[in-house]
């Protein structure tokens, strides 16, 4: 199943993952190759977000073992997996609501000490997310959902993470809003970030991944290049048709 | 001499200090989205340790309130690790049945160390007062206005500027948010507990300072006004509880100055049903939502509730029902006879905290209502006893209810707190309405128990008569569960917007359940007065309905057998062991931390 790379970033081998007595993850196992875009996707209860869990350490697998950079992730805290250098961007976005957006971007850099870098990446953030220079002292749950998402990305990145993790990072944007992420992921990944998304659109998350995944109720069903798949009928048949009529 | 300015000033003092508990409180909400129960404690401890540094070690004033700020953030350090955290990830309801047993061992340590009496505290302050308008002011108000602003800016730089008060913000704003950036929730957790402890240690101080006296039965009291300012500021909103705070200093010295001083606490707690009631996010939730309740059934554990074999169920009751012909002493029949007391009591809560998942704090007022209901009607107008009983369980489920049916409306921790409030606002309302109470006096004299004209005054009879009472009790409430009522009532502790959307009305079937719930309570209540033969307003205090939740969560909660082998246990064990009365609410308390730690389902497993 490996997809090229020849030492991955992200390597989920094996893992079987309970909620209870109901099994989410069937011997799940996904790479995530240096520098690449993975996509995941897989229709609702697949146990997409589950797979997002897993890496951040917010639910722990049963079975199987999660490396990043060789290293393994299982038993460390969710704060733990974040210094190694995965950011993530939350379903929904999951701002802090209550907190000025500049507050909110600073929060990403939590983890890092360094005043005047952490100053500099702020200013780097306006330039890559220019809306967001007006809206610094408003109250973050006052943005729309596109600049929240916008607010959402540029505190993942501030951590200076080695690869971001997103969950639906479309869902709920308008059209025009959707083109600017898929846009904003590219330019992240462009500049050396590896990036894992979960995706229900996967006509849009074909575009610009660069490998990709399909779960089916916690089982991997279909795997490879995301030129492949795209022209793969059974995705097609899947996925492909229900989100373009949409 | 007491002017309205006097007034003012003395509700902005007291004001200040609710507003050191209640920011904490409001902190701790604000993270864990939990209500410390043994905030008041820590003050209670704050308070102590305040009176071995000032008349033991008399250290000079400054050190005293660093020496009281240390020392009780050390406690709360240690809540946090050992009693609290060890809970993460166990349902809803445990860490709050934590923090009120840890709330009794700390309560019953202090007393047991430096014995119930009250003690004085002097101030160490020059005892002069300044003329200022036509009120006065003196060097101690100075001081805890002094120390109330302090504190509140120091929070506010912390919150504002420090690394860490940015986690605790983010962290009660979003905790996995949070903890995707890196916030380790765990350090928060202690952050916020040792503040709110400092405080709140601070807080104890300042009050026995003022007062010049400290006693144990501050703790109660201090959570009791804490909860209520930071429930009217709005949960989790720390600069709404300071606001709170003030609010509710005012309220209670102007109640004070117009109706006296037994009428302080009655305010507090009518205004903390107002506000919940009319603004259940508080008075300043304009831009933020109260952080929302569970919508399923997280709040109680579930379990499988352990059978027990009907044949095994009768044999118990034919063993207990010929016990009296056995020769026991007369000392077995008086413990078993409060078992069964509290059996009825705990079958009451089992149904409203249990099966329709109103965890309620406030179940002794059901006691008490029955109680006075009673032993009036047989003392005044010789009503006969049986049917006076009956009269007050009938009033208990008629007062109970309506009292209870404006808080239909709350969910999970706000229930508790209503019915906290509810219970002491009886207690205040039997304190207060002399012509029909005799107020702090109490009744004396209540006929003892009586059937058909018979007095049963042995101890045998005695035993039968609540014997009998608390089985046919039972058996009608299995009955109501086995019904399609048992089944609504369940539906909605679990869910309660899906049962709603199924047509169930919540209002209609809670108020089933109270009426129900309360008419057991009431007889329980009427029964004992008969048997006491003297009540006061604090004969059924917030110590029983804690002891009631305690046995309830013991038997497993909603479990109807469960909730009289929860009695047995609870009144027993300790009579088997000889254990020390000054030692038991400290058992009690241990015994509440350990199962919700180790078996939060109780010993029969919730139904």
């Amino acid at each position: 199943m490996t997809t090229g790379a020849p030492e991955p970033l992200l390597a989920l081998t094996n893992v079987n993952t309970f909620y209870g007595q109901a099994q989410v993850h069937f011997d799940l196992s996904i790479t995530v190759g240096r520098g690449h875009i993975v996509c995941l996707l897989g229709g609702n209860a697949s146990g997409k977000s589950t797979t997002m869990k897993i890496i951040l350490g917010l639910v722990k697998p049963r079975s199987g073992e999660v490396t990043f950079d060789g290293a393994s992730l299982i038993g460390l805290t969710t704060p733990q997996i974040v210094r190694r250098g995965i950011a993530s961007v939350p379903e929904a976005r999951r701002l802090f609501a209550d907190m000025s957006v500049r507050e909110n971007i600073l929060m990403g850099a939590f983890v890092r000490n360094d005043r005047e870098a952490i100053a500099r990446d702020l200013d780097k953030m306006l330039t890559l997310f220019p809306k967001l220079g007006q809206r610094l002292s408003q109250r973050a749950g006052s943005l729309s959902g596109g600049e929240q998402q916008m607010v959402a990305m540029a505190r993942a990145l501030m951590s200076r993470p080695r690869m971001i993790v997103m969950d639906e990072p479309t869902m709920g944007l308008s059209p025009l809003y959707v083109d600017r992420v898929l846009e904003l992921i590219r330019t992240i990944n462009q500049e050396g970030v590896s990036v894992f998304m979960v995706e229900q659109n996967a006509s849009l998350a074909l575009e610009i991944a660069h490998e990709a995944y399909v779960l089916q109720t916690g089982k991997i069903v279909l795997s490879g290049s995301a030129r492949t798949l795209k022209d793969d009928p059974r995705v097609r048949d899947a996925y492909l048709g229900g989100s373009e009529a949409a | 001499m007491s002017s309205w300015l006097d007034y003012t000033i003395n509700g902005l003092i007291v004001g200040n200090v609710y507003a050191l508990v209640a920011v904490g409180l409001a902190l701790i909400f604000g993270v864990s989205r939990l209500i410390n129960f043994a905030q008041g404690s820590i003050y209670l401890v704050g308070a102590y340790i305040g009176w071995v540094a000032v008349v033991q070690l008399h250290t000079p004033l400054p050190l005293t309130i660093i020496f009281v700020a240390v020392v009780a953030a050390l406690v709360g350090l240690i809540i946090e690790r050992f009693g609290l955290r060890p809970l993460q990830n166990s349902v809803r309801i445990a860490p709050l049945l934590a923090t009120i047993g840890i709330s009794f061992v700390l309560d019953q340590l202090v007393m047991l160390t430096f014995s119930p009496n009250p003690r004085a505290l002097p101030s160490q302050l020059p005892d002069v007062r300044f003329q200022v308008g036509g009120g006065t002011i003196g060097p101690l108000d100075l001081l805890i206005a002094g120390v109330g602003i302090s504190s509140a800016l120091l929070l506010f730089v912390f919150l504002r500027y420090s690394k860490l008060g940015w986690a605790v913000r983010a962290a009660s704003q979003d905790r996995d948010a949070a903890m995707q950036m890196g916030v380790d929730v765990n350090r928060v957790n202690q952050a916020v507990f040792g503040i709110a402890a400092a405080l709140g240690g601070v807080s104890g101080l300042l009050v026995g300072m003022y007062y010049n006296q400290i006693d144990t039965a501050m703790s109660l009291q201090a959570t009791l006004k804490g909860v209520v300012a930071e429930v009217v500021g709005g949960a989790g909103n720390v600069p709404g509880a300071v606001v709170g705070s003030l609010l509710l200093g005012l309220v209670e010295s102007y109640g004070v100055a117009v109706f006296g001083t037994s009428y302080r606490n009655l305010f507090a707690f009518l205004l903390l049903v107002v506000v919940l009631v009319l603004r259940p996010n508080g008075l300043f939730a304009s831009a933020r939502q109260a952080p929302p309740e569970p919508l399923t059934g997280t709040f109680i554990a579930p379990s499988r509730p352990v059978r027990i074999p009907r044949w095994a169920l009768l044999v118990a009751v034919a063993v207990f029902a010929i016990l009296p012909l056995l020769p026991v002493s007369f000392y077995v029949l008086q413990t078993l006879i409060n078992a069964w007391l509290l059996g009825m009591l705990a079958l009451s809560l089992t149904l409203v905290a249990g099966t329709i998942g109103q965890v309620s704090l406030g179940h002794a007022a059901l006691l008490a209502i029955g109680a006075y209901t009673s032993a009036l009607l047989s003392l005044t107008l010789s009503v006969p006893v049986g049917l006076a009983i009956i009269a007050g369980g009938l009033m208990s489920a008629a007062l109970g209810t309506i009292l209870i049916s404006p808080s239909f409306r709350l969910r999970g921790h706000y229930v508790s707190i209503a019915t906290l409030a509810i219970g002491e606002i009886v207690s205040l309302v039997i304190l207060n309405w002399e012509s029909v109470t005799r107020g702090p006096i109490g009744i004396s004299g209540i006929p003892p128990l009586s059937l058909f004209g018979y007095d049963l005054i042995d101890p045998k009879s005695v035993y039968w008569f609540s014997f009998t009472v608390m089985v046919v009790l039972a058996l009608l409430q299995a009955r109501l569960l086995s019904s399609h009522l048992g089944r609504s009532f369940r539906a909605i502790r679990d869910d309660d917007i899906a049962a709603r959307a199924y047509g169930l009305s919540l209002n209609r079937y809670k108020s089933l359940a109270f009426i129900f719930g309360g008419f057991a309570a009431g007889v329980s209540g009427g029964i004992a007065a008969h048997l006491y033969s003297y009540i006061n307003h604090e004969t059924f205090n917030t110590q029983q309905s804690i002891l009631a939740l305690t046995v309830v969560i013991l038997g497993g909660l909603g479990n109807v057998v469960g909730a009289v082998v929860g009695a047995v246990a609870l009144v027993g064990l300790p009579e088997v062991f000889r254990i020390a009365a000054e030692y038991r609410i400290l058992i009690y308390g241990i015994v509440l931390l350990l199962l919700v730690r180790f078996r939060p389902q109780g010993l029969l497993g919730t139904i």
